[in-house]
């Protein structure tokens, strides 16, 4: 019996060990006061194309009985969005708002890529600032934090910053973007080539190469400040400074870095964007960033900031630290020969086991120590036993 | 001691030179790998794969090599998300559409209506034809490309070039360029960050070499 490519089950313990790291994502976004919503498992294909753009090419679709259009969800900001812009939209702002929840891409499916997986994340909807970027910022570190990868690093960087480069080395509109493209992906070959086969002031191009290059802090900063022309790039420098300057007195300085060339999803990001990622993974765990056009487009004009972690991602990068853990024990008491009792047992919030086979009590005693069960009840002729320490 | 860095080496026409510009950058690979896949270089802080140059890019994107040195033709035929850092400037050879001399497509001579097309190198045939509305069935060989015209199974192939004497050898010309390849010096995009100086170094020493 099978399953289709791309999608996995989850058996006892390693869905235990899912819900548990669930629960501490769950209990950071409570503790910076978010709350949590749901949107469907599918939409309308129409609802939904505004927000997603490239990723329409990895949707699940499918039609109803009557020919309606709908797409399993990619991914949860888009749908929230179009939630807040319907049916939030007189609700005081800003709204802080978490998810998580399942959501479906058709991707060839590879290590740390499935076509169903679990995503969690915050959106601080109307709200724009660096007070706010750093929110989703800091959020994003405590979670890693709360679920045992404190080791984690950050990289930011802002996409104003960068297309104020882009304008201050000359480039506008398509040219521009076609070089914001390369910057992204960190293709220097595909850059020096623009550059040797277009007109730009060469010291200034040759300035973008080092840019693309660069990682680090305040030096990073120094180095861009020269070549941002444009009003915004100035006001985003000065902002990504404050966010660094705050994390710093956070105790998180040395995990926190500038990386020009992170820009991620190019449609979508309008300032900040960051990654999180640990040195043994290959890919990164955690990712988000401002994304003020996207409630416009839905006809509601705010500003939005959020970020979402992959679960399935936190996972493997724990699988491989905790190998020699032990299984927990998942039964506190194990109880025979009355309803009652189990039910007296349920009640004092004890995992309880009822002997369903009528065992008796050599057996009983046989199936507690090889269950690691701490607590057997045994009710006989209306007289109640009760061994604690199950002898080995 | 930290990590060490982890090099992805293709086997094949890049090995030697890519071998040699290691060596000048400070990496000495042992000069006996044999059947050997995984190696430790003489400095010891360096770690090597070897591997087919078709894997490069994926034990490059997942992090399994933080970093690898592999053909431009390769990375055409692949969505690996992989950061190329710079054109080493070696391996050099051409992309191009080729075709029996008597047939005259380089002089002009229209494709057939329907081009069939054999090549190892499927997206990149593909990309080219599409871009110029041909329409064409591209047939994905693995090797022996230039075989295709010659018994009929395609009207033209799609192959790299370096000297073109095996399409001499078979009375076949160059129809038409498509791109040009050489060696690249990729990185996995997170590792670029988390081994930054060690990466940043060595592709510096690199291009020096």
């Amino acid at each position: 019996m099978r399953i289709p490519p791309g999608v996995r089950d989850w058996l006892p313990q390693e869905f235990a060990f899912k819900r548990e790291v669930e629960e501490r994502i769950r209990d950071v976004f409570h503790s910076w006061s978010y709350s949590e919503v749901l949107t469907p498992t599918f939409e309308l294909y129409e609802a939904l194309e505004q927000g997603l753009g490239e990723l329409m090419a990895e949707t699940f679709r499918f039609t109803d009985p009557n020919g309606a259009a709908l797409v399993l969800r990619t991914e949860l900001t888009t749908p929230i969005a179009r939630l807040v812009a319907a049916r939030l939209r007189h609700a005081t702002l800003p709204l802080r708002l978490c998810y998580l929840a399942n959501a479906f891409r058709y991707e060839e499916p590879q290590l740390g890529r499935m076509r169903e997986f679990t995503q969690a994340g915050a959106e601080l909807i109307g709200a724009a600032g660096a007070s706010a970027d750093a929110e989703a910022l800091f959020m994003a570190v405590e979670t890693l934090d709360a679920v045992g990868l404190d080791d984690a690093r950050f990289d930011v960087s802002d996409v104003a910053i960068v297309d104020g480069a882009l304008a201050g080395v000359g480039l506008v509109e398509e040219d521009a973007q076609l070089c914001k493209e390369m910057i992204a992906r960190r293709n220097l070959v595909a850059l020096r080539e623009f550059g040797s086969t277009h007109a730009v002031e060469e010291r200034r191009f040759e300035r973008l190469l080092e840019l693309t290059m660069m990682r680090g802090r305040d030096d990073v900063l120094r180095a861009v400040e020269p070549i941002c022309v444009t009003e915004a790039s100035q006001a985003a420098l000065t902002r990504l400074s404050e966010i660094l300057a705050r994390a710093a007195a956070l105790g998180w300085g040395e995990r926190i870095n500038i990386d020009f060339a992170l820009l991620r999803d190019l449609r979508y990001y309008t300032g900040l964007v960051f990654e999180g990622y640990i040195a043994d993974l290959g890919f990164s765990i955690c990712g988000g960033g401002r994304y003020d056009a996207l409630l416009p487009r839905m006809g509601y004009n705010v500003p939005a900031v959020g970020w979402m972690v992959g679960v399935e991602r936190i996972l493997l990068a724990l699988e491989r630290r905790r190998k020699d853990e032990r299984p927990r024990n998942e039964v506190d008491v194990l109880v025979s020969g009355s309803d009652a009792v189990a039910r007296r047992e349920r009640a004092k919030g004890l995992r309880v086991r009822v002997d369903a086979r009528g065992l008796d009590r050599a057996a009983l005693l046989e199936y507690a120590r090889d269950k690691e069960i701490p607590r057997v009840i045994l009710v006989h002729g209306g007289r109640e036993e009760e061994i604690s320490e199950v002898p080995r | 001691m930290s990590e060490p860095l982890v090099i992805a080496l293709p086997k094949g026409a890049l090995y030697d030179e890519a071998v040699r510009r290691l060596g000048a950058a400070g990496v000495d690979v042992p000069g006996e790998v044999g059947r050997r896949l995984h190696v430790l270089a003489g400095d010891g802080a360096t770690e090597l794969l070897v591997l087919r140059s078709n894997d490069v890019p994926a034990y490059v994107e997942f992090g399994a090599a933080d970093c690898g040195i592999v053909g431009k033709d390769t990375l055409w035929e692949t969505d690996r998300s992989v950061s190329e850092l710079a054109d080493l400037g070696f391996g050099e050879c051409r992309l191009v559409v080729a075709a029996r001399r008597a047939d005259g497509y380089h002089e002009g001579v229209r494709y057939p209506t329907f081009l069939r097309v054999a090549t190892k190198f499927k997206r990149a045939a593909q990309a080219y034809f599409a871009e110029r509305d041909v329409p064409c069935e591209v047939i994905a060989l693995h090797g022996s490309v230039e075989l295709a015209p010659l018994v009929g199974l395609a009207d033209a192939i799609v192959d790299l070039v370096a000297t073109g004497a095996t399409l001499r050898e078979h009375d076949m010309v160059v129809v038409d360029e498509i791109a040009r390849s050489s060696a690249r010096f990729v990185v996995n995009p997170v590792r670029f960050r988390t081994k930054y100086d060690a990466l940043t170094g060595l592709l510096s020493r690199l291009q020096r070499a």
